[in-house]
């Protein structure tokens, strides 16, 4: 069993990938599908001719595609996937604010989301969020800053400033009439600018916020805008409280290392049980951990601080 | 910092905030800076703001590409939702982006001409007479060929003069069509 969650880093690294490739692709077999509603390849520029004709290439056997490619629609932020509807649950929860209206049929697209965030915890956050990904590649582009000694962010925050942050975001969507937590939601505006540059013909203004919380991460606090502003992370680190499957740590094969708390991207301190409702289920400290010490386990809590680890240094002192 | 503390500040923070955005709002609101149609189906303007959480599916299903989203310009309450300008690309009435819409902000229309001219309310047709050619004597009559809705919405007389009738819905196929610089037939949105 340890030996798969050993992997399990790389299969989100397989994951993520995945979500952001066909976020990518998504607006490409729109556009497509749009060339081909209108008739329309002997009308285009020789550069869309190319579009079309890779498109064509990657979507073999589909011989209507104006009405075959449509099974996969949408944003991480909303989809329709296959028929069925899924929505982030801090988009129903911002449009419940904005318009104080209960529209049950919208409501019920956020069944599946909130419940597997209930069982998983943040999983959205570390799996599937297509703003994980350019921060985790932007926290290496840090490392790689750090080791030519160019000056990257350490700075701390308190982590509840994000649920200041979701809380007035709602109360803003409010007094507005509009869902503006969409506004400041980084996989919502990915979404949608990966949406604008394809189709549109250009990025949009979501995008220099964007930008600025990759300089703010990089700068001021490494995975900072997950970990302190998040107003979708604060609504998932709630709703997996108290969620069932969380890693633990084994104290008698942990080795007090601190590989794990140093690996972790949300600065949490695997090695003394601190892992509360901001884990992510990332699994970098499972997959780091040299004695095997940490894994997932059915649990409803955490389990209260073990002390120092049994193989560790400091533990057969204080015993001999 | 202990918890009810915190649940203090918060509720603290959150009165201040909200005094002088509550007035600020309303003078903000229904304050079209230019000319836009919403996609066909669409509740009115208030209330379409509060319904849609922008995720952008309706121009994603738009076989036609004419949704497109707005930024800052009309205000930070519409910020990223959909608009049609018609005279660039005109909505075909397919309905897909309402049976896309997954918070109903855009209503699911069943597309056939008697729903369609019943429900959707996009806008009304209005002829400049001064700019339209049929009325200077050049029978010209693209409009009434370009209308999705022939003799419905719009009619033509003599010269074949366009006359907009109560059934328009406001599509801006019209206005895409007109061969006149600027167009001599606009539609004036819903809303305004």
């Amino acid at each position: 069993m340890t030996s798969i969650q050993k992997h399990l880093n790389k299969l989100r690294w397989i994951s993520l990938s995945l979500v952001f490739i066909i976020l990518i692709l998504l607006p490409c077999l729109s556009v497509y599908q749009s060339f081909v509603a209108a008739h329309a390849y002997d009308l285009l520029s020789p550069s869309e001719k190319s579009f079309y004709e890779i498109m064509e290439w990657l979507t073999p056997f589909v011989s209507d595609p104006e009405n075959e490619l449509d099974m996969i629609k949408g944003t991480t932020w909303s989809a329709s996937f296959f028929g069925i509807k899924l929505t982030d649950p801090l988009a129903i929860i911002g449009q419940l604010a904005a318009g104080l209206q209960i529209y049950w049929p919208f409501i019920m697209t956020g069944l599946i989301p909130v419940t597997l965030t209930i069982i998983f915890g943040r999983f959205f956050c570390g799996w599937i969020c297509p703003a994980t990904f350019l921060y985790e590649l932007n926290t290496n582009l840090g490392v790689w800053l750090h080791s030519a000694n160019l000056p990257i962010g350490k700075q701390h925050f308190d982590r509840r400033i994000k649920y200041l942050v979701l809380f007035f975001g709602l109360i803003l969507s409010f007094f507005t009439g509009s869902v503006l937590v969409a506004a400041i939601y980084p996989p919502a505006i990915i979404g949608r600018e990966i949406y604008y540059a394809i189709a549109l013909g250009g990025f949009g203004v979501g995008s220099v916020f964007f930008i600025l919380t990759l300089l703010f991460d990089l700068f001021v606090a490494r995975r900072g805008f997950c970990r302190y502003f998040c107003p979708g992370g604060a609504v998932y680190s709630l709703l997996g409280r108290y969620r069932v499957f969380r890693i633990n740590r084994n104290v008698s094969s942990c080795n007090d290392c601190k590989k794990c708390t140093a690996i972790c991207e949300f600065e949490l301190d695997p090695m003394r049980d601190n892992f509360g409702q901001e884990c992510n289920n990332c699994s970098a400290c499972i997959a780091i951990c040299p004695t095997d010490a940490l894994k997932f386990t059915m649990n409803c809590k955490d389990i209260a601080s073990q002390g120092p680890g049994h193989l560790g240094h400091q533990y057969s002192e204080k015993n001999h | 910092m202990e918890r009810r503390n915190f649940l203090q500040s918060l509720i603290c923070a959150a009165v201040s905030l909200a005094a002088p955005l509550s007035t600020q709002a309303k003078v903000t609101k229904n304050k079209p800076r230019f000319r836009y149609l919403r996609p066909p189906g669409s509740l009115e303007e208030n209330e379409f703001e509060a319904r849609c959480i922008r995720c952008g599916q309706c121009a994603e299903t738009c076989p036609n590409r004419c949704i497109k989203f707005f930024g800052t310009e009309n205000g930070l309450s519409s910020y990223a939702t959909p608009y049609i300008t018609p005279r660039e690309q005109a909505c075909i009435l397919c309905m897909k982006c309402g049976d896309a819409c997954p918070t109903g902000a855009i209503k699911s229309i069943k597309r056939s001409a008697g729903t369609i001219v019943e429900q959707v309310k996009m806008g009304k047709a209005r002829v400049d007479e001064n700019l339209c050619l049929s009325y200077q004597g050049k029978s010209c009559g693209v409009c009434y060929r370009a209308c999705p809705l022939q003799d419905v919405a719009i009619t033509v007389g003599w010269m074949e003069q366009p006359h907009v009738q109560e059934a328009c819905v406001g599509c801006g196929l019209c206005e895409r069509s007109c061969i006149q610089i600027p167009q001599a037939i606009k539609i004036i949105p819903n809303y305004s």
